[in-house]
């Protein structure tokens, strides 16, 4: 059985995640095309991060993982845009890594947050901008982003990957085909990074399946933006399963 | 009646002459000549003008070069588009030769993607080759080739090799016979009238009720403005490789035989010239 998505689904997928994001301050918003049907969601988000310019990783190696560690607080501002601190750190020159995501490896140095300063690189404050497109090639949905700078540069192609959390950095460069890559945006025509959809079938399947076997409503745009998302610093709210399954939260309380 | 393969002969060797001249802001060592090249119309931009950039980089100073970019007119060019796509769209219905100016900084990054190798023009030609087979044959025939079947459809289009592209090629173009052609035709409808950049949906070659769908049907569902109303005077010309397919032509036909190397039926759709 197929489980590729068809655009008016997509569009229903969107609509619902629109309205639940309006009830948790998460900040999408639906953009028309003018003269059709289509469009997609958009999001702006403010980050501050460390850009580093370490070298290629070696990916044979086995090494201990070095300190490392992300730590990403995030709060709404006014507008109802959430601005998150990410601070992701710069293992030394020559370390290796391990392909494991693993969250134990924390380091003598961290302070009771967690939160680790690297020696090299710089932070900056970054405007991200992130769009869900349509691709009726694959039936998928496609996340499309840009980063820019607060004087409007644009940030390049090695600058994104150094902010990806390093973790994902290895899986994504092993993969090829999930990998992030400079395209033409579908719709406006500008250039924005992409994270390639024809291997998201591959990952959704399990997830439709489980769902269809308990009986589970699920929300395909929402479950697929839990996995992609994470990986170029696009958080998705917990909040929002309580939300789809409304029957499921006990004591209900408000979201705050 | 030329024979179907003469089309596809005559589709990969079309030429474009161009004039390639320094924009004049650039800081020159020297008065720099025009440079005058046949361009490939099935080919893209970075990959065929490494001798436009050797000519002009002669009379420039190494500090003063950046990234190379082309525009016509004012516009970026996007070099991921095909050559003749490029030129059909911006300018057909000109006094050739085409006349493209050069520029070594000021990279409009806004407007085009970067290009700093050819591994990156390969890596976009194979992923559209890959899309275009998602739509054709749900993937299968691509994946069931091997990496040096691939690597052979982009040896060929990068040494302009026809018949290495279509010994591979070939196996793109082939459909179950009962089925009457593709599962879906991939195509895009290109204009500058909007900003949008191209239009690229589902259409089948064949409908449910087995009626052949032709380039007609295809535009009246997915830009019926291209169409001219009954009566009025055609207010566009929709063309491919540069010239004006009737619209009864078999979309199926269209997408074997016209297509561009990367398996996209690219259609543009310009005003027609009021002169």
């Amino acid at each position: 059985m197929s489980w590729m998505l068809d655009e008016q689904s997509f569009c229903h997928c969107c609509q619902l995640l629109l309205q639940w994001s309006q009830q948790l301050k998460d900040g999408w918003s639906w953009e028309g095309v003018q003269g059709s049907e289509d469009g997609y969601l958009r999001k702006t988000v403010l980050r501050s991060v460390v850009i580093d310019s370490s070298p290629v990783w070696d990916l044979e190696g086995s090494g201990s993982q070095s300190d490392t560690h992300t730590s990403c607080h995030s709060r709404p501002d006014q507008q109802g845009q959430e601005t998150e601190q990410a601070l992701c750190v710069a293992p030394e020159d020559g370390d290796s890594v391990r392909g494991d995501i693993d969250d134990d490896d924390d380091d003598d140095d961290d302070d009771d947050d967690g939160v680790c300063t690297v020696s090299g690189g710089s932070g900056q404050v970054l405007q991200y901008e992130y769009h869900i497109l349509f691709s009726c090639s694959y039936g998928t949905p496609v996340l499309y982003f840009r980063a820019v700078t607060l004087e409007g540069r644009s940030l390049s192609l090695e600058e994104v990957w150094s902010s990806v959390h390093q973790n994902f950095r290895l899986r994504l460069q092993q993969s090829p085909l999930n990998t992030i890559t400079l395209q033409e945006h579908p719709l406006l025509g500008q250039p924005f990074f992409m994270l390639h959809p024809c291997r998201t079938e591959e990952f959704m399947r399990p997830v439709l399946q489980a769902a269809q076997n308990q009986h589970r409503p699920v929300n395909y745009v929402l479950s697929w933006l839990s996995v992609v998302g994470p990986l170029v610093g696009l958080e998705v709210p917990l909040k929002y399963s309580t939300l789809l399954h409304p029957a499921a939260s006990l004591g209900s309380t408000e979201p705050d | 009646m030329a024979d179907d393969k003469d089309v596809l002969r005559d589709v990969w060797f079309g030429r474009i002459p161009t004039c390639f001249t320094l924009n004049q802001d650039e800081v020159t060592e020297r008065e720099a000549e025009p440079y005058y090249l046949l361009l490939p119309r099935v080919s893209y931009l970075p990959l065929v003008t490494d001798k436009v950039k050797k000519h002009f980089l002669k009379v420039m100073k190494a500090e003063d070069v950046e990234e190379m970019w082309l525009e016509y007119e004012g516009t970026p060019l996007k070099w991921h588009y095909p050559i003749g796509v490029l030129f059909d769209l911006h300018a057909s219905n000109t006094v050739l030769p085409w006349s493209i100016t050069v520029h070594f900084k000021n990279f409009p990054d806004r407007d085009l993607l970067h290009c700093t190798s050819n591994s990156v023009i390969e890596a976009h030609f194979m992923s559209s080759i890959k899309e275009a087979d998602a739509l054709k044959h749900k993937s299968q025939v691509v994946n069931d080739m091997q990496k040096k079947d691939h690597k052979q459809l982009w040896m060929g289009l990068q040494n302009d090799k026809f018949d290495q592209f279509w010994a591979i090629n070939r196996k793109l173009m082939e459909y179950p016979t009962e089925e009457g052609g593709f599962r879906y035709i991939p195509f895009r409808i290109y204009q500058t009238m909007s900003d949008r950049p191209f239009i690229q949906k589902l259409f089948r070659p064949v409908s449910p009720e087995g009626n052949v769908h032709t380039l007609g049907d295809l535009l009246k569902e997915m830009y019926p403005a291209a169409l001219p109303n009954d009566g009025e005077q055609k207010r566009y010309q929709v063309v491919i490789h540069g010239i004006e397919p009737l619209l009864e032509t078999p979309l199926q036909w269209l997408s074997e035989h016209l297509s561009h190397p990367d398996n996209f039926l690219h259609i543009c759709v310009i005003p027609t010239p009021t002169d």
